[in-house]
């Protein structure tokens, strides 16, 4: 619908000229077309009265654009005067001035499409040209060059059109597009304003979609508005006149018509969603609707051009509409299959209602939501969240979980399990970031929606959005079979399960390995740790992490740092450490949890770069709180560092477990004055200077005077076990620190000032004893610690860190050695673990960094609790095998628990979620892609004697 | 004591007949109602061809005479059927037991089916069923003439699948025929089998190995070596990733063998581990023991824990196996593990303490002061305890022990030079290749 461009430039008075002169050339030239000549009446007289119009027009400054096209329209009347003298040398001349031109065009409007002038021009070349050949007469009055050149015309012109075929064509055949321009042309006074909107797109969809914005644009979208109204006049006049007459063809013919303009420069999108939606109403077949509410549903998705924005949201929810009623279609046919692998039969739609075998619709259900299902996040993206807007947006929630939920159903109706599974990937994304309460709330929400039908002012909304759309009665009406409301199970875990498990049976690596992280960070908030724990050892995805895709890593982060979270919440400080620490090491929290962009000194971001980051930032609503985080991780640390730096103190750099900590404690001991703490560092600060001194009541008052542990839903609990680790550390602190200064300690004394129970302090201090943590024994008739002087001199301290150096690098030596040669070097002392670890660190740390590069560097291994990484793969086979052998021997959690359980590389077998009740969900793993899919085993419903079928 | 009873757990991994004896532990028990347990039993027997037997349960549960209709009906099936199978298997089981045919028999597999085929006319269909045959022998309860019929099947079988169900059909005939040194070498074979074959899914194997597991604690807990063959099959990577997994209840049996075993105790540490990462899945007195003992060293919670353990060994069917010797009727494992028990406290006592009373002591070891002080002098006798005994005061007292700093400086350089020989030695080794690259 170039039309605009047409009537822009050609508001002068050329237009009535060359309007003039088609019509004679269409009644003199009589033979063309016959079909057109009706139309072409009606554009005549649709003409006369613009041009009263247009004189009144002023003249506007014009644009580059502009110029190229007066000029062109300038040479046509070249062309125009010599046709009418008959002169075709200068006629040739023009064509190719014209050529030249419309390329200068064609730059201009950056469009592909050649303006319309120009194949106006074409065909009155043609018209003409065959004219003139059929005239043997004229043919043989002429001179010689003129011959000639009408010779060399003949055949530059058949070369030339042979390219604009289609528009030429076009033009012939559709009186229609002349027809709609006559709209634009009666309201040629504003076709300023009009070309405005065109030019700048961002501000064409604001009045397009805005009836909040008509004030603000004021007269043009009054316009608009206008002119909306008299295409649909328009559109009645056309299909409405007389609804018998209306076939199969017509609204096919329009159809094709209005998809062929899809895309294209000066095509009012939002005029096309208008369009077709009309056309929906006036389908003869349910398959031609379904095909038409397709095209409505992708046109509706083209009404936001740019990547960045989302799509208005009055026009999601039509979208949302007309995918439920796609639904009804197809719910209400069974016979019609929708397929986008098969380009169908033209007139496959033809087919009526009571065709009974089955008919292929082209069309995609799963981009469709999928599609909506990114605008949803989008729009939440981008909306403020603290406005009003934002909760309103969020209550979308429930009609798009409809939807899900019926695609899928269908879906499954249909046994594409495959696609069923996308689409439960894509309701598993809504739902795990929501504990129970919040889960509880959407559906009273959901309810309540449905329910009050005059209560929601939304609701109301949309239904006098589909009301208005509604208006003239459609051909084909389609019940509502569908449910709109959406169902939700009691507990948000059932809901997760049945997802879930269709996911890991039917879904593709990605889909996988999504729903798994989706599923631990729901296990993680529900706090069952061993649970969430399991599953993700199991899935190895920490290992393959690295490798796909960020906002897969991203979702890995998450689930990681709320795993860290519930470890917390349960008492589990140094997994808790395990799980976060990683994320806090390269200070970049927000970047890595997608909750914020930090700034970074080091390097800028290019534009590009900053884009994406913010198109992958995760709405507020999902967001993890970043200092519930940073409190958690620091005391973990806390809890971890200050008994470790307390036993160490001779060389207190040999074993650093959490060096973000350290870094903190250093820069905070630099201070001159330190004054009351404020934020979540300074606090975890003062309580750690608390604590080393062995003051644990101080240590848990700081601690405990943050304000973000009202965050914690069982505060009180995970408070008390604070308490407890607290004074648990203070302890062993206080034992690491002055246990030189004692020749013995009672157990009335410690009980006493650490205020833990006697077994308490006995069970820990046996444990000390155990691990040689700490030399003493208890003297059981008095109930006294005894210690045994084995302070080290400082020549035997360092003669003990030499030997170790020692072993460190004979055992890299060693490993050099079998780095080169391959081969193992068997029946070697076992080696010692400390020098492994301290050696693991540095390559998988190194190997790590450089493996991730820039890209976001979002995940890494979980493996080794942040000491080993797991990407460390690369170095030498030798290293790996003796990391399994060395880790199980002691270290931290994961690395020993992953070693001794998940060696099983062959086997493959992974360990079942949910051992516990009714359901024995057994769990595999499938190696070739280190993907865990938990699947039903064959052993539910189990009873004493089942048979075994294997014997 | 119920609560810690296993059977139903256990029994789905089991074969109907293997449940058998354990539901006659139960009942000998009399830890549920014995009516329960009858039912159970019809239950099992239901799809058996013990049908008799059936009839005579049900007579005993119901104190009729009267049999249900079906079971009569199902007996002259089960009978019309074993004259069927035994018919079209006779020519197979003639040649079979005649001794001087059967020397004909080679080791090669190829050359006997033709043999066999040639000489007698007996082609696959007579195989296939001497195996149907030999499953409706173990199905009737003929369990020695089941295990017969499939080691020859085995011997001619060419089909891979049922060769292994044959192999899994011989191993619980053994088992219920308590010849425990057969079985424990069809055990091992089978668990080659499992190990080396590729399962169509990871799923099969897994479920293969822990039917394997469950099935083998009949053989461990009677073959005087199976303490030790228990801990290496059910300790190995695979298997216990395998318990992880699906039948965290094993552990219990693990443990009651680590306990039990003083030849295992280097892996013991790393067994608590499991046990703790466990912990939300299963836990019983017995592994609650060695967490108290191992990661709490809460030693009043351990000596709770024992008491404990003694109720659930004398529940359990595989553990609480009783010997009678003339009017005594002992279980040999109970007191076995007691003991192992006492000892492991003791020992962990020993090594965080000075000092101890003796008279605390025999009270943690549930022995009286006499006892006690000859327990220990036993063992200070034997070296296992490095201690002496204040008899005024009436305490132990350990010798100190540690390490001299510069015996711990000899001992970490010491196996650095031999490390360093080798690396050498390697290195020289591999030299001469380096210049023909």
């Amino acid at each position: 619908m170039s039309s605009r461009f047409w009537v822009q430039s050609g508001n002068d008075t050329e237009e009535e000229e060359e309007s003039d002169y088609e019509s004679d050339v269409e009644t003199g030239g009589g033979g063309g077309d016959t079909a057109g000549a009706a139309a072409g009446s009606r554009y005549l007289t649709g003409n006369a009265s613009d041009s009263d119009d247009s004189d009144g027009q002023k003249r506007v400054v014009r644009s580059a654009k502009d110029k190229r096209f007066e000029e062109m329209s300038a040479t046509v009347d070249q062309m125009k005067n010599a046709m009418k003298i008959n002169d075709w040398v200068s006629l040739q001349e023009s064509f190719e001035k014209m050529n030249k031109q419309l390329e200068k065009v064609i730059r201009v409007t950056e469009s592909e499409k050649a303006p319309t002038l120009y194949i106006k021009a074409l065909v009155m070349l043609e018209d003409f040209l065959g004219e003139a050949l059929a005239n043997k007469d004229a043919k043989k009055k002429m001179s010689a060059s003129n011959a000639k050149a009408l010779n060399s015309m003949k055949q530059k012109l058949k070369k030339n059109n042979k390219q604009f075929e289609d528009l030429i064509n076009k033009f012939r055949e559709k009186p229609e597009s002349e027809v709609e321009r006559e709209s634009d042309d009666e309201s040629a006074d504003e076709d300023d304003s009009e070309t405005e909107f065109e030019e700048d797109p961002s501000k064409a969809i604001i009045s397009d979609s805005g009836d909040e914005d008509e004030d603000e644009e004021g007269e043009g979208g009054g316009v608009w508005e206008k002119k909306m109204s008299k295409k649909d006049k328009l559109m009645d006049k056309q299909f409405m006149k007389d609804p018998s007459e209306i076939t199969w063809d017509t609204v096919n013919k329009k159809l094709k018509e209005i998809v062929a303009a899809r895309g294209r420069k000066g095509t009012g999108r939002v005029e096309q969603v208008e369009q077709l939606t009309f056309l929906t109403k006036v389908a003869k077949t349910p398959a031609q609707k379904l095909e038409i509410l397709f095209s409505v549903v992708s046109a509706q998705f083209d009404v936001n051009p740019s990547l960045s924005g989302h799509m208005p949201i009055n026009v999601w929810k039509k979208c949302v509409q007309n995918v439920l009623v796609i639904l009804d279609i197809l719910e209400h046919y069974p016979n019609i299959v929708v397929d986008d692998s098969v380009e169908p039969d033209e007139n496959e739609s033809q087919k009526g209602a009571d065709y009974k075998g089955t008919i292929r619709v082209w069309g995609n259900l799963v981009a469709f939501l999928e599609r909506m299902d990114a605008e949803f996040f989008k729009s939440l993206q981008c909306i403020d969240p603290h406005t009003k807007e934002y909760v309103e947006r969020l209550r979308d929630e429930p009609m798009f979980l409809v939807l899900a939920q019926n695609v899928q159903n269908y879906l499954e109706m249909v046994g594409d399990f495959k696609a069923a599974a996308k689409v439960a990937l894509k309701r598993v994304e809504l739902i795990y970031y929501k504990p129970q309460e919040v889960y509880d709330a959407m559906r009273k929400l959901a309810e309540q929606t449905e329910g009050g039908e005059n209560g929601e002012g939304d609701a109301e909304e949309e239904r006098q959005v589909v009301e208005e759309s509604r208006g003239p009665p459609a051909f084909v009406v389609t019940p509502e079979l569908v449910p709109r409301r959406p169902t939700f199970p009691e507990n948000s875990r059932t809901l997760m399960d049945i997802l879930v498990s269709l996911i890991y049976k039917y879904g593709d690596e990605r889909t996988k390995a999504r729903a798994m992280l989706c599923d631990i960070y729901h296990h993680a908030i529900l706090d069952e740790f061993a649970t969430s724990r399991d599953l993700l050892l199991m899935s190895h995805l920490q290992d393959g992490v690295q490798h796909m895709d960020i906002s897969t890593q991203i979702l890995f982060n998450r689930a990681m740092a709320q795993l860290g979270l519930c470890s917390f919440r349960v008492g589990l400080i140094s997994e808790a450490h395990g799980c976060l620490s990683e994320l806090y090491m390269g200070g970049r929290v927000k970047e890595l949890l997608a909750q914020g962009v930090s700034q970074s000194r080091y390097h800028e971001k290019t534009p590009e770069q900053e884009k994406l980051e913010r198109r992958r930032q995760m709405p507020y609503h999902m967001h993890i709180n970043l200092e519930l985080l940073e409190a958690v991780h620091l005391v973990c640390a806390m809890l971890i560092e200050v008994p470790n730096m307390a036993a160490n103190t001779h060389d207190a750099k040999r074993k650093v477990i959490s060096k973000t900590f350290r870094r903190l404690l250093e820069v905070s001991e630099r201070q001159t004055f330190t004054g009351p703490p404020e934020n979540v560092r300074d606090h975890v600060m003062a309580s750690t200077r608390a604590l080393s001194k062995g003051n644990f009541q101080k240590a848990f008052d700081v601690t405990k005077s943050l304000d973000v542990w009202k965050l914690l839903r069982n505060q009180e609990n995970v408070l008390q076990m604070l308490e407890t680790k607290i004074k648990e550390e203070a302890l062993r602190t206080y034992l690491f620190t002055y246990a030189s200064s004692y020749e013995s300690l009672s157990l009335d004394q410690l009980t006493t000032i650490f205020d833990l129970s006697e077994s308490h302090v006995h069970s820990l201090v046996s444990k000390m004893m155990i691990m040689e943590e700490l030399h003493a024994s208890w003297d059981q008739p008095t109930r006294c610690i005894v210690f045994y002087k084995v302070e080290h001199t400082r020549l035997q301290a360092l003669a003990f860190q030499f030997t170790e150096k020692l072993s460190i690098l004979a055992e890299s030596n060693e490993r050099a050695l079998e780095a080169k040669t391959g081969g193992g070097l068997d029946g070697l002392p076992p080696r010692r673990r400390e020098g492994q670890d301290y050696a693991g660190a540095t390559t998988g740390k190194w190997h790590e960094n450089f493996a991730q590069g820039r890209q976001g560097s979002l995940r890494t291994g979980y493996g080794g609790g942040g000491r080993l990484p797991t990407s460390s793969q690369a170095s030498a086979s030798g290293f790996m095998r003796d990391r399994a052998g060395q880790s199980r021997g002691a270290g931290g959690y994961s690395s020993g628990y992953q070693s001794t359980r998940y060696q099983d590389a062959y086997g493959g077998v992974g360990r079942s979620p949910y051992q516990t009740g009714s359901t024995v969900r057994g769990s595999q793993m499938e190696n070739s892609a280190r993907m865990s899919a938990t699947c039903q085993l064959t052993l539910k419903g189990v009873t004493v004697g089942i048979p075994i079928s294997i014997y | 004591m119920a609560q810690y009873d296993l059977t139903r757990r256990i029994a789905p991994q089991l074969d109907r007949h293997l449940v058998f004896p354990l539901l006659e532990f139960l009942q000998e028990r009399q830890l549920h109602h014995d009516d329960e347990i009858l039912k159970a039993k019809i239950e099992l027997l239901s799809e058996t061809n013990m049908v008799d037997y059936a009839m005579d349960i049900h007579k005993s549960l119901y104190h009729t005479e009267e049999v249900p209709q079906d079971m009569v009906d199902r007996r002259v099936e089960v009978v019309g059927r074993l004259k069927s199978l035994e018919e079209s298997a006779a020519p197979l089981i003639s040649f079979l037991q005649n001794p001087s045919s059967v020397q004909e028999l080679r080791p090669d597999k190829q050359y006997n089916l033709q043999m066999l085929n040639d000489r007698y006319q007996i082609g696959p269909e007579q195989i296939e069923a001497l195996y149907q045959y030999a499953k409706f022998q173990f199905e009737c309860g003929n369990y020695s003439g089941a295990a017969d019929y499939l080691y020859q099947y085995r011997a001619l079988s060419t089909n891979s699948e049922r060769s292994l169900s044959a192999l899994w059909g011989k191993l619980a005939a053994e088992i219920l025929m308590q010849n425990w040194d057969i079985a424990l070498e069809e055990l091992n074979r089978l668990r080659e089998i499992i190990d080396s074959k590729n399962f169509a899914s990871p799923l099969n194997q897994l479920q293969s190995r822990i039917w394997l597991m469950h099935w083998s604690l009949f053989i461990f807990f009677n073959h005087e070596s199976g303490r030790t063959g228990l801990i290496d099959l059910f300790f190995y990577d695979r298997y216990i990733n395998a318990i992880q997994t699906n039948a965290p209840h094993l552990l219990r049996y693990l443990a009651t063998a680590f306990i039990v075993n003083k030849r295992r105790r280097p892996q013991l540490k790393e067994f608590i581990r499991v046990i703790q990462q466990e912990q939300q899945s299963y836990k019983d007195p017995i592994t609650e023991f060695l967490e108290c003992l191992y990661v709490n060293y809460d030693f009043d919670g351990a000596q709770k824990k024992l008491r404990e353990c003694e109720d659930v060994i004398l529940n359990d069917p595989f553990l609480g196996k009783r010997v009678e010797e003339g009017n005594f009727a002992t279980v040999p494992l109970r007191d076995e593990f007691l003991e192992n028990a006492r000892l492991f406290i003791f020992e962990t006592y020993c090594r965080i303490h000075q000092c101890i009373d003796m008279g605390v002591l025999a009270e943690k070891l549930n022995l009286n002061y006499d006892e006690a002080e000859r327990w220990i002098v036993n063992l200070v006798r034997n070296a296992k305890l490095d201690a002496k005994i204040d008899s005024k005061s009436g305490t132990v007292v350990m010798e100190p022990n540690h390490l001299n700093v510069y015996e711990q400086i000899i001992e970490n350089t010491k196996a650095l030079a031999g490390r360093t020989y080798k690396l050498a030695h390697q290195l020289l080794e591999a030299a001469p290749a380096q210049p023909a690259r």
